[in-house]
């Protein structure tokens, strides 16, 4: 017979569950304070403490490197009352309320929140080794290629380049790689003539991604093409391919937690959401032609 | 050993006839690489991107879209980058959140202050939590904000949260994340924005310095200074000087009535190495106004006043880089310092955590407002500012370095070897020089024959004793393999002389077959392929690369210059012609239905030696005149001097002769009827003390003085300004900038000073001309070919 105990206590121990508790607790500590809620909004006295003031000066430090002066402690004073006021003067006016800009801010505070509470747990090792198991191809690389090319420039050439590259060819077939009559029969290239062990996302932003697609297909050990980049024509070479490959969970393991914790953050916040939620109804107005009362939504 | 050296020997040939750049072990190229990087973008985590609606994304999500990851719009869509960056800079504003996190972190500073007490979890059980979570809800949700949880180690726990992403964004070697802010300072809706980067994020303060402590930039400078002092290397770039309102390059006093000096120079330009000269919403380089020879000039303008306020029409004079550079030179020359000494990159400003950078990618850059083909197509002002057609792609911020690390590209910008491009990742390299060979490009590591032998882009001509002979310049350029080919390479130069300054655009290389004028030096336009109907073109005309060595046939030792490279595409579609397609509508008639893209390196500077600088013919100062018993004309002078007649004038400085026919002086609503045939019978009707004048004669090749608006236009068509005599000026203005003119008599020639001229005096009164463009000499030794 299981260990009904033990089960619970695990249970009790599940992260989801403390965020959803929390997801429940906002939301009914929200409705508990929005009742008799008061404030010191009718008060109009303004009160700072030796505590508040020393942060001002402590605020002031750290930005200014030195103590302020006794006529710029008065103004982050005067700041700072002139603040209050409005606050309070803009409660009591009810500016607070429908306005969509602090609305939006209270949503997103309440997000934080939650994101907070999630953020405050560390992961195992071997809680992150396992997430890794499951998301390893996230973190694949890609294959990388070394290779020397010829450059047929649309410069020099007009529309006869990709047809110089193809007479070129055929002068080439057999040729090895360091063949010394390929340079004479092309253009000088303004960035590299070889590339070595080079990703498909460097040589996209190098040649342009039809190159870099094209060049990752090519079989090494002989000169091929015509292949177009965005520069013009070019004869290719790959002389080496490295495949790429899935690192070992050491390798990435801080890559690793951080999008761990990515995906718990995400993941509780839209927990927490969907409580809260499913507390709620929402009605809509029906389409004009509708003649019933308004559905509900699901 | 004799084998090994063969090996070697055709190792190292094979290696170097490839053109293998040199790289020491560390994998840095001294040849420096082109990186390309977004130094301005806001994401939900900016109060003012969170409120239109982007609450969705945050700076993790901006790296990723740098990286080529797909994103979120915030209206729900994927977005994704054409071209992955290779560095950037994310730069919200501070605000305060995620105070729980703080006060829970073992050992924090947050957690020992006693107002965070109620927030530490003193266990993780489910009492625990309702409580903290009550607390904060409490203090952060409904009561006044707990003052004691904005201290300085709280307050910025959004800046801490930017800083790690920033952090684990971070590849060295792969991809540079910056720490950086934006400084919002907006007074008055003057625009007067900078985005500040830190070099390294170890030493990063705990509150970055926001424009609620100060609006005013040399407190942000002082802040800077500060904290380099403590140890923490830092720059700010200025940006969308275009609405700043006149304000973003004065010349006179700065926004709190300080006047410019050299103290604000030399702090301007330690801590602003560079501006961003181009983003969504416009450019800031120069205005067609300002610059009515540059055929180039009316690049994606932009001209409004963030917040729109009612009743007031934006400054063009003080808003723009290149007047800004020419001012510099004015105020070195005539004052002994030059604020406006930067280098130029660009950016985007977008509010969606990602942004377009190309016109066949464009998803606006304000989340709903410009978020969807109809909304943009349909002219909404967004944030009741500007028309959403008019928005740009965003720009970008292209470095040369060694190696793609903080390090290395901070470095970079804060020498200026910098350059902005307009989208598209196009490259320049820019050197001057004084000894560089004319065959310099041919030889493959003509790079590194460049740096040994001159400056980059973003430094200054070495300085020589005497007067030295024509500066070398080298510029080279390669288009984006993904963008437009390259129509040419111009060279802007700008100059000063006895407190006027001047410009002129060189076309130095272009593409195809074309000749320049024979005369002007000017090449035609290289043609379009664009087909607007189907916003479609092809790459069957301009180049894939351009290079070229120039000297500047009209260098004069004496004067101060700066000379910096601008490189166009041929034109493609806009965005808004692309849409249009999509959508079967016909393009927008508020914005050109084609593009040139391009690319601006930054500029060098030419200082000339003391020796080199007494050479130039300067006019005399006002105080030199004053001096001497001249005597500056009062209202009643003036109006009987110029009122009613037709004035030859000459500029001093370039020898110039021009006519300006000053109109009559309105009477006002109660002058005595006149009848239609009275000269006056329309004129008069102005209130009192305001006429038109007319500016007659300048052609188009006149050199013109800065300030003086289209005056070859106004002479050809016959176009008139409002002008009026008021405190011994006459006064005229360019977009609602007044420009005075004060008119000296010294004994029995007139003269006269313009206010934007630094106190030297430049026009003189003169005899009619009879003669406009005498002929030089006899038609037989009319020079030919």
């Amino acid at each position: 017979m299981r260990n009904l105990g033990a089960d619970v206590k695990r249970w009790l121990r599940e992260p989801l569950l403390h965020f959803l508790l929390l997801g429940a607790v906002l939301f009914g500590v929200y409705e508990l304070t929005q009742a008799g809620q008061t404030g010191p909004v009718s008060s109009k006295e303004i009160r700072l403490t030796l505590n508040e003031l020393t942060q001002m000066a402590l605020l002031f430090r750290s930005q200014w490197q030195r103590e302020p002066t006794p006529v710029e402690l008065n103004r982050l004073v005067e700041n700072r009352v002139e603040e209050e006021i409005l606050y309070r003067e803009a409660l009591a006016m009810g500016l607070d309320k429908d306005d969509e800009i602090v609305k939006r801010r209270m949503a997103q505070k309440m997000q934080f929140l939650a994101e907070d509470v999630a953020a405050a747990r560390e992961p195992t090792t071997a809680e992150l080794k396992n997430w890794y198991e499951r998301n390893s191809s996230k973190f694949a690389q890609p294959n990388r290629v070394s290779f020397r090319h010829l450059y047929f420039s649309p410069d020099r050439r007009g529309n006869h380049a990709r047809d110089d590259a193809a007479k070129a060819l055929a002068r080439l077939t057999g040729q090895p790689e360091d063949s010394q009559i390929a340079d004479s029969l092309a253009d000088p290239f303004m960035f590299q003539a070889y590339y070595r062990d080079r990703a498909p996302e460097f040589l996209g932003k190098e040649f342009g991604p039809q190159f870099a697609q094209a060049v990752e297909k090519l079989a090494p050990g002989s000169w091929q093409g015509p292949i177009e980049s965005g520069y013009g024509w070019h004869l290719v070479f790959v002389d080496t391919v490295i495949p790429g490959r899935v690192p070992v969970f050491e390798e990435v393991e801080p890559d690793v937690k951080t999008a761990w914790l990515g995906e718990q953050k995400a993941r509780a916040w839209q927990k927490t959401y969907e409580e809260m939620r499913a507390k709620y109804t929402v009605l809509l107005p029906a389409p004009p032609e509708a003649i019933n009362a308004p559905r509900r939504a699901q | 050993m004799n084998h090994f050296k063969k090996v070697m020997f055709v190792v190292v040939s094979f290696v170097l006839a490839t053109g293998f750049p040199l790289m020491n072990a560390l994998g840095q190229n001294s040849d420096r690489n082109a990186y390309f990087g977004e130094t301005h973008i806001h994401t939900s985590w900016s109060l003012d991107a969170f409120a239109i609606g982007n609450t969705v994304t945050n700076p993790g999500d901006a790296y990723k879209y740098f990286k080529g990851e797909p994103i979120k719009h915030p209206l729900g869509y994927d977005i994704k980058i054409d071209t992955p960056l290779d560095w950037a800079g994310v730069t919200d504003h501070s605000e305060y959140a995620g105070v729980v996190q703080m006060a829970n972190e073992p050992g924090s500073a947050v957690g020992k202050i006693p107002e965070a007490e109620p927030l530490i979890l003193k266990a993780r059980t489910k009492e625990e939590m309702e409580r903290v979570a009550l607390y904060a809800i409490n203090t952060l949700a409904s009561g006044p904000p707990v003052k004691a949880l904005m201290a300085p180690e709280i307050a910025d726990s959004i800046w801490k949260k930017n800083i790690e992403l920033a952090e684990q964004a971070n590849e060295p070697g792969k991809f540079t994340a910056f720490c950086s802010y934006e400084w919002t300072s907006m007074p008055n809706n003057m625009n007067l924005h900078r985005n500040i980067f830190f070099k390294g994020c170890a030493k990063v303060p705990a509150m970055p310095f926001s424009a609620l402590d100060s609006k005013d930039p040399v407190e942000l400078w002082n802040w800077m200074d500060g904290q380099r002092k403590a140890g923490n290397e830092l720059l700010a770039i200025s940006h969308n000087a275009n609405l700043s309102d006149g304000r973003m390059f004065p010349t006179e006093v700065d926004t709190t009535g300080r006047p410019i000096d050299a103290a604000y120079a030399a702090s301007r330009v330690r801590n602003e190495p560079l501006i961003e000269i181009k983003q969504l919403k416009g450019t800031s380089e120069t205005h067609p106004l300002l610059s009515p020879n540059d055929e180039f000039a009316s690049f994606e303008i932009m001209s409004v006043l963030l917040g729109n306020p009612p009743g007031r029409i934006p400054h063009i004079v003080g808003s723009y880089a290149r007047q800004a550079l020419k001012d510099g030179l004015a105020l070195e020359d005539t004052e002994g310092f030059n604020p406006y000494k930067f280098g130029f990159g660009a950016a985007s400003d977008a509010h969606n955590s990602a942004t377009p950078y190309r016109q066949d990618n464009f998803f606006g850059g304000h989340s709903f407002t410009d978020g969807t083909i109809e909304a943009r197509m349909s002219g909404t002002l967004v944030g009741g500012m500007f028309d959403a057609r008019i928005e740009g792609t965003a720009g970008l911020t292209g470095v040369w370095a060694e190696e793609n690390t903080r390090d290395s590209i901070f470095e970079a910008m804060q020498r200026k070897e910098t350059f902005a491009v307009s989208g598209p990742h196009i490259k320049v390299r820019f050197f001057g020089g004084w000894e560089y060979a004319s065959q310099i490009l041919e030889s493959q590591d003509w790079v590194k024959v460049a740096y040994a032998g001159g400056v980059p882009m973003g430094g200054d001509l070495p300085a020589v004793a005497g007067l030295p002979k024509t500066p070398t310049f080298i510029v080279w350029a390669v288009k984006d393999p993904t963008s437009g080919n390259l129509d040419r390479i111009q060279i802007v130069k700008g100059w000063t002389k006895s407190g006027q300054s001047f410009e002129k655009i060189f076309d130095v290389v272009w593409a195809g077959e074309r000749k320049p004028d024979k005369w002007t030096g000017v090449v035609p336009p290289v043609g379009s392929t664009v087909d607007i109907e189907n916003a479609t073109y092809t790459n069957t005309i301009g180049a894939v690369e351009l290079k070229t060595v120039w000297t500047d046939p009209e260098f004069d030792p004496s004067l101060h210059a700066f000379y910096y490279a601008r490189v166009l595409e041929i034109p493609t579609p806009r965005w808004t012609t692309i849409q249009a397609a999509k959508l079967g509508v016909a393009p927008p008639d508020v914005v050109s239905a084609t593009i040139q893209e391009r690319a601006w390196g930054s500029p060098i500077w030419y200082t000339p030696s003391a020796e080199a600088r007494k050479t130039a013919e300067l006019g005399p100062t006002v105080a030199e005149l004053m001096a001497k018993g001249a005597v500056a004309l009062n209202d009643d002078q003036l109006k009987s001097l110029v009122v009613e007649k037709s004035v030859w004038l000459q500029n001093t400085v370039t020898g110039d002769k021009y006519m300006i026919i000053y109109g009559a002086l309105g009477k006002g609503p109660d002058a005595t009827p006149l009848t239609p045939s009275d000269p006056g019978y329309i004129t008069q009707r102005f209130p009192e003390n305001q006429g038109q004048f007319q500016v007659r004669y300048v052609g188009k090749n006149v050199a013109l003085q800065s300030l003086t608006g289209d005056a070859v236009g106004a002479s050809a068509f016959g176009t008139s300004r409002t002008y009026n005599i008021n405190n011994g000026k006459i006064v005229t203005e360019l977009v609602g900038t007044p420009l005075e003119i004060t008119v000296y008599k010294v004994g029995d020639r007139y003269l006269g000073a313009r206010s934007n001229e630094f106190g030297y005096v430049n026009y003189e009164i003169v005899p009619a001309e009879s003669e406009l463009s005498p002929l030089a000499a006899a038609p037989s030794e009319k020079p030919r070919g």
